[in-house]
């Protein structure tokens, strides 16, 4: 008894301290805030968060945005924009979202890619839920292929956990190693969940060169048959692509089980850029840095472009590649229109 | 306490009776006790006064007394000390004592640039315009797509190395010493073909690690015909049109290749344009860049056979690098013997520039290794 009021005695000036209003409006306060500051609708608008279930994409955006920047494109335009606006208003799609983009280089397959990245996450590239994987660059190895398998899986699998709706685009399909892409085979296949994580909600994004010849042929032989370019149809391309690309031995995707098993949603094939787009590409490319439009200088350096093939020569070589370092040649001529334009 | 009471003598006269007289007591004590009872009256006033007066100052002495000096010296010693640190680390003071990597461009690089090279290259009037105007188009922009990739052909002594040493002056004051400026050859630093894995994953590494501390980093490959085929793949990635690769962005890194290859189809070009009387100048770069960007394709050992580079066109420029006639080489020689600091003497200029020997044999225009081993033969003609 004495001991206990001793204590109380030594306790009883800090006591006196904690004035019990005050303190206890302190507390009430400071969780409050907490809690408001860590409500996502606050906390998103400064640190990135995985977008949430009910968020669907804006089509109209997605649309106006393939329109303006995407050049020659009418297949890529209408497959794209109607796969991923049918699996955003999907509330429980059955599987990932799949992707096969096919095309000569520079037509724009990266681009899209980095469009639709930009849609569903707005940091695009640089989002943390996006991932984008180069074979030349992180597989490099052929005979480490074990160890790549083994990495990818984990990486992928602890990612979508993390944030069901992330995006992987995997470029250079054709160079990478034949079999590495079955060890993801089990996560675009129709499976609810895969050891507790389900995958359904993800996007994988392919990108070749392969089949790039057969789009070539297809696009050319319409061109000498005279009929228009808007008027190939996809049905026109899918089902020689596939095949294509499936016997291709370079294609990545080579005797893989991903074709077999059907787990590509959409093949999409690239046409290959004519004169008129290499042009919308050089006036696109004036406007970004501020020129005015000189039609002179476009000719010009659309004319410095190579084409093919060797008697026709209607498609460019390189798409819409090197463009940028044409222009530098121009540059003073167009420094000197725009500002004579005033 | 009444016996205490009528201890002092005071307490007679103020002596209220027994109930008070404790209070009183206290009072008249502290009080100090002395003096007639006005006086007493008057001290008790004086005291309240004092101790009123004392009180009413005592909030305006507590912080005054507070400022300690020592303290307060020392504090604005600390916060005058931050100050100069903060003013001395802002970048564009600091980097007029060490060298810094280039943030903004700086317009003075491409006329330095310009003025270097229509100063000291001879010859190459081919060069010049495009080296220039792709420099300056690449640092003025601020939104390159891809990092710059010129690749220099020509046969030796024509200048490759020259023009890629005043690049890099042009952009980082210290040049080929700059620590972010990067020379590779292929001999040197590539040699065992059986290690070509290692190298891969080295170059890779190094490329990424210096782009991401400083993203205006130049790297020059000396000796591509030199090159493992394939090992040029390696770092394709880098110069391709990505926004990001693992975080680190290379649209502003600049890549330069210098190789032999393609020599031969370039000295065809300007065989020709001599044998039909056309001048030297009149050479457009057209001429020659078809020509230049198959035949490398195809040229085993070109260091990009059948290289995925020229496939996916990441080669910004083709630059060619004529052949030197006559005159180029004695300009040579009378900038060595300038430089020198020598009596310049025609005869000695045109003995030397004589010695050189010269291709194609019936013609004998085009000197065979450039501008090089002038400056040994001058040794020889001026002694000492």
């Amino acid at each position: 008894m004495p001991r206990a009021a001793g204590l109380l005695w030594l306790l009883l000036p800090g006591l006196a301290a904690l004035e019990p209003l005050s303190v206890g409006l302190a507390i009430g306060v400071a969780s409050a805030l907490t809690g408001y500051l860590t409500h996502p609708s606050f906390y998103c608008s400064y640190v990135e968060c995985c977008p949430s279930a009910g968020k669907r994409l804006n089509a109209t955006a997605l649309k106006v945005q393939l329109n303006t920047k995407l050049f020659g494109q009418h297949l890529a335009k209408d497959v794209v924009l109607k796969a991923v606006m049918g699996f955003s208003s999907n509330p429980s799609p059955k599987k990932p979202l799949t992707l096969s983009l096919h095309g000569w280089a520079g037509t724009g397959k990266n681009f899209l890619s980095q469009i639709l990245a930009e849609h569903v996450h707005p940091a695009g590239l640089r989002s943390k839920f996006v991932h984008l994987f180069l074979a030349t660059l992180h597989f490099p190895h052929d005979n480490q292929v074990e160890v790549y398998k083994e990495q990818l899986q984990n990486w992928i699998r602890g990612n979508v956990s993390a944030c069901p709706h992330s995006v992987f685009i995997f470029d250079e399909m054709d160079k990478m190693h034949p079999g590495l892409i079955d060890a993801i085979k089990p996560f675009l296949d129709y499976y609810e969940q895969v050891d507790g994580v389900s995958y359904r909600k993800a996007i994988f994004i392919f990108l070749s060169n392969a089949g790039g010849d057969l789009i070539n042929k297809a696009a050319l032989d319409f061109w000498t048959s005279g009929k228009r370019r808007e008027e190939i149809q996809l049905k026109d391309l899918e089902p020689m692509l596939s095949v294509g690309v499936f016997n291709n031995k370079n294609s990545g995707l080579w005797h893989s089980s991903l074709i077999d098993r059907n787990l590509i949603d959409y093949f999409v094939p690239f046409l290959p850029l004519e004169h008129k787009h290499v042009k919308m590409c050089i006036r696109a490319e004036m406007i970004a840095r501020g020129y005015a439009v000189d039609e002179e200088i476009v000719q010009a350096v659309a004319d410095e472009m190579t084409f093919f093939p060797k008697e026709e020569k209607i498609y460019s070589d390189k798409g819409c590649k090197t463009v940028q370092a044409k222009l530098d040649i121009h540059e003073d001529i167009a420094m000197r229109f725009t500002k004579a334009k005033g | 306490m009444a016996a205490a009471l009528s201890a002092s003598p005071a307490s007679a006269l103020t002596q209220d009776g027994g109930g008070g007289s404790g209070v009183a007591g206290r009072k008249r004590r502290r009080s100090g006790g002395a003096g007639g009872e006005a006086g007493r009256a008057m001290k008790l006033r004086r005291g309240s006064l004092r101790a009123a007066l004392g009180l009413a100052l005592l909030p305006l002495l507590r912080p005054a007394s507070a400022v300690e000096p020592i303290s307060l010296g020392l504090a604005i010693a600390g916060a005058a000390a931050s100050a100069l640190t903060g003013f001395i680390s802002y970048p564009r003071l600091y980097c007029y004592f060490r060298e810094c990597c280039l943030q903004r461009h700086d317009q003075r690089a491409a006329a330095a640039l310009q003025e270097s090279l229509d100063r000291k290259l001879f010859g190459q009037h081919l060069v010049n315009k495009v080296v220039v105007k792709a420099v300056k188009g690449f640092l003025n922009n601020t939104n390159a797509k891809k990092p710059l990739a010129l690749s220099l052909h020509g046969w030796t002594g024509t200048g490759k190395n020259f023009v890629s040493k005043i690049v890099a002056e042009s952009i980082y004051k210290r040049g080929l010493q700059s620590k972010y400026v990067h020379q590779f050859v292929a001999t040197l630093h590539f040699p065992h073909a059986h290690s070509i894995n290692l190298y891969k994953d080295q170059l890779q590494s190094w490329i990424r690690g210096n782009v991401s501390i400083c993203p205006r980093s130049l790297f020059i490959f000396d000796e591509m015909d030199k090159m493992h085929a394939g090992l040029i793949d390696s770092i394709k990635p880098f110069l391709d049109y990505y926004e990001l690769l693992d975080g680190v962005s290379y649209r502003q890194a600049i890549f330069i290749f210098l190789s032999n290859a393609g020599a031969e189809k370039i000295t065809e070009v300007a065989l020709d344009f001599w044998r039909n009387g056309r001048s030297r100048e009149d050479i457009q770069l057209t001429d020659i860049q078809n020509a230049l960007s198959v035949s490398v394709f195809n040229n085993k050992n070109s260091g990009f056979w059948h290289s995925t580079l020229i496939d996916r066109n990441l080669i910004d420029y083709f630059v060619p690098f004529l052949p030197m006639e006559y005159k180029h080489v004695k300009m040579c020689v009378r900038v060595e013997i300038e430089s020198r600091g020598y009596a310049v003497d025609e005869d000695i200029l045109t003995r030397i520039a004589d010695e050189m020997t010269y291709f194609p044999r019936e013609e004998r225009i085009y000197s065979d290794k450039g501008c090089k081993t002038v400056d040994a033969k001058l040794d020889y003609y001026y002694d000492f």
